[in-house]
């Protein structure tokens, strides 16, 4: 088969993005430096946040979920799906650094491969966070009146969130090839989270944050995941949290193509 | 050594943004996320601000010395201690070197927080004996997480230790009354506080903004103890870790 053939054969590519979300898995389970901020880290912030803010149950209008650890998961599986994306574009900026990527470049494969093989990677580290995070709250107390179908959706929205932010670190690892910046750039993760109501109802926010999480697509995420687990619409819409994440996903995959493009351009 | 730590902060475009852009970043979400707990009966102010700002600090001041141990763990990577080691200086002055020009360091990050927190409206109740407890709670501190960060760094000898040393420093921090005060803490998190030391230094600090908590003896002699005990253990650890260094 010529190297154009493969170049269009969709099997072949699919394949090929198998292949790099395998390896992208791999190395994120193989180095303590990617696994600290991916699971350590939103445990950690689940059993500080869960225990030191647990009598904000008191204040009049609360949403009762339960144990308020099941209330605060949803924070947490978005944090996941934040640092999952950061560290999906820390990796690809160190391939870049350390020149697996241009060896990745002489192969008959789309370019447009090596990107979606990142985001797919992370996607699937989402699913696998996002599990975990569940067992672990339901462990401490949490309950999902939203059943399977409600955690199946929580952890949809999770992990297409992963891929979305995967999308957009890699567009910035694409467009500057720097190793140091994207991992300078873990304070940015948190200006994303706490600008969502990640950890507390969005009316109890205070003024200016409250108006700022409506421009923030992770709202509708974190809303739509609390939705879901807990089977309440009044916590959040899951279907809108879909859309916003598809539409997070697509918007950073287009990005990371054009930087992909522009990097390609220049060399 | 004082001296070489620091012109590295003068030297380095934006050495100083990790640890002040950060706690900044944790002050104004932490501040919009969680401002309705400050309504709770039994929170010591109406300004959650309040509250948070001396954390957000001591998390400034933590970062800014276990960035020393950072450094130490590249300086011993790259074969740079290992020179210091052959001078005839003390050996404990290669440590103090570095946790001095951490101290210095901390006051920036702390000032720039305090400033940021008093531009939205946080007031000083505490006044000036307040606000030297706030900075003398900050910079002891910072002396504190740089002996941490000094004793994994010659115990691990590699620039990989540094994610572990951030995140010792952000656990102790943390795992205290961060978000809310010791009555109002349930589980085991209310335990773990009540014993962790950094607890007493926060109540320290607090003297600063936190108009329920004014500035006194009795809320200053908790921390100076849990400073002087957290020192005299992590002194005690870097040295040891000194002394098996080059072995």
């Amino acid at each position: 088969m010529s190297t154009d053939a493969l170049d269009r054969d969709a099997g072949v590519q699919a394949r090929v993005v198998a292949a790099l979300a395998a390896r992208a898995l791999r190395s994120q389970f193989r180095r303590a430096q990617f696994l600290l901020p991916s699971f350590v880290l939103p445990l950690l912030l689940l059993a500080v946040v869960a225990s030191g803010t647990s009598s904000a149950r008191r204040l009049p209008g609360f949403p009762s979920t339960g144990a308020y650890v099941g209330f605060v998961v949803a924070g947490t599986l978005l944090q996941g799906a934040l640092l999952a994306g950061l560290t999906a574009g820390i990796a690809l900026a160190a391939d870049i650094e350390g020149g697996f990527f241009d060896r990745l470049l002489t192969a008959p494969v789309q370019r447009v491969s090596i990107v979606l093989g990142r985001v797919s990677g992370s996607i699937v580290l989402g699913v696998v966070q996002a599990s975990l995070f569940l067992a672990v709250a339901f462990l401490f107390g949490a309950r999902y009146q939203g059943g399977v179908p409600g955690i199946a959706l929580a952890i949809a929205i999770a992990a297409l969130a992963a891929g979305g932010m995967a999308g957009l670190a890699s567009a910035i690892a694409l467009r500057t090839g720097s190793l140091s910046l994207l991992q300078n750039l873990f304070p940015i993760v948190f200006v994303f989270l706490f600008t969502a109501p990640a950890f507390f109802p969005r009316a109890f926010l205070g003024g200016a944050l409250r108006h700022v999480t409506v421009f923030n697509p992770l709202t509708y995420v974190v809303e739509g995941i609390r939705g879901a687990l807990h089977d309440a619409p009044a916590l959040g819409n899951p279907w809108r949290g879909i859309l916003a994440a598809v539409g997070l996903l697509a918007a950073t995959t287009a990005l990371s193509v054009l930087a992909m493009r522009g990097r390609l351009r220049t060399r | 050594m004082w001296r070489r730590s620091l012109n590295e902060v003068v030297r380095v475009r934006g050495a100083l943004l990790p640890t002040t852009v950060a706690p900044i970043i944790f002050l104004l979400g932490t501040a919009g996320q969680f401002s309705r707990l400050s309504d709770l009966h039994g929170f010591p102010t109406t300004s959650y601000l309040a509250w948070i700002l001396p954390l957000s600090c001591m998390q400034g001041a933590g970062f800014a010395g276990g960035a020393a141990g950072a450094n130490l763990a590249r300086d011993i990577e790259q074969g740079w201690f290992d020179r210091l080691l052959t001078s005839p200086a003390p050996r404990p002055l290669l440590l103090a070197g570095p946790a001095l020009a951490a101290m210095t360091r901390a006051l920036v990050p702390t000032t720039v927080i305090l400033a940021v927190g008093l531009a939205l409206g946080t007031g000083l109740p505490g006044g000036v004996p307040g606000l030297l407890a706030l900075y003398l709670a900050g910079v002891w501190f910072c002396l504190i997480a740089s002996l941490w960060g000094s004793t994994l760094a010659m115990r691990a000898r590699s620039q990989q230790v540094g994610p572990l040393i951030q995140n010792g420093v952000f656990l102790a921090v943390f795992l205290s009354t961060a978000y809310t005060p010791l009555p109002l803490l349930q589980g085991w998190l209310a335990t773990f506080a009540k014993y962790n030391p950094v607890t007493y230094v926060l109540l320290m600090a607090r003297q600063a903004t936190v108009a329920g908590i004014p500035p006194s003896w009795s809320h200053t002699w908790p921390g100076l103890v849990a400073l002087t005990g957290m020192t005299a253990v992590f002194g005690a650890l870097a040295l040891r870790q000194l002394r098996l260094i080059n072995r």
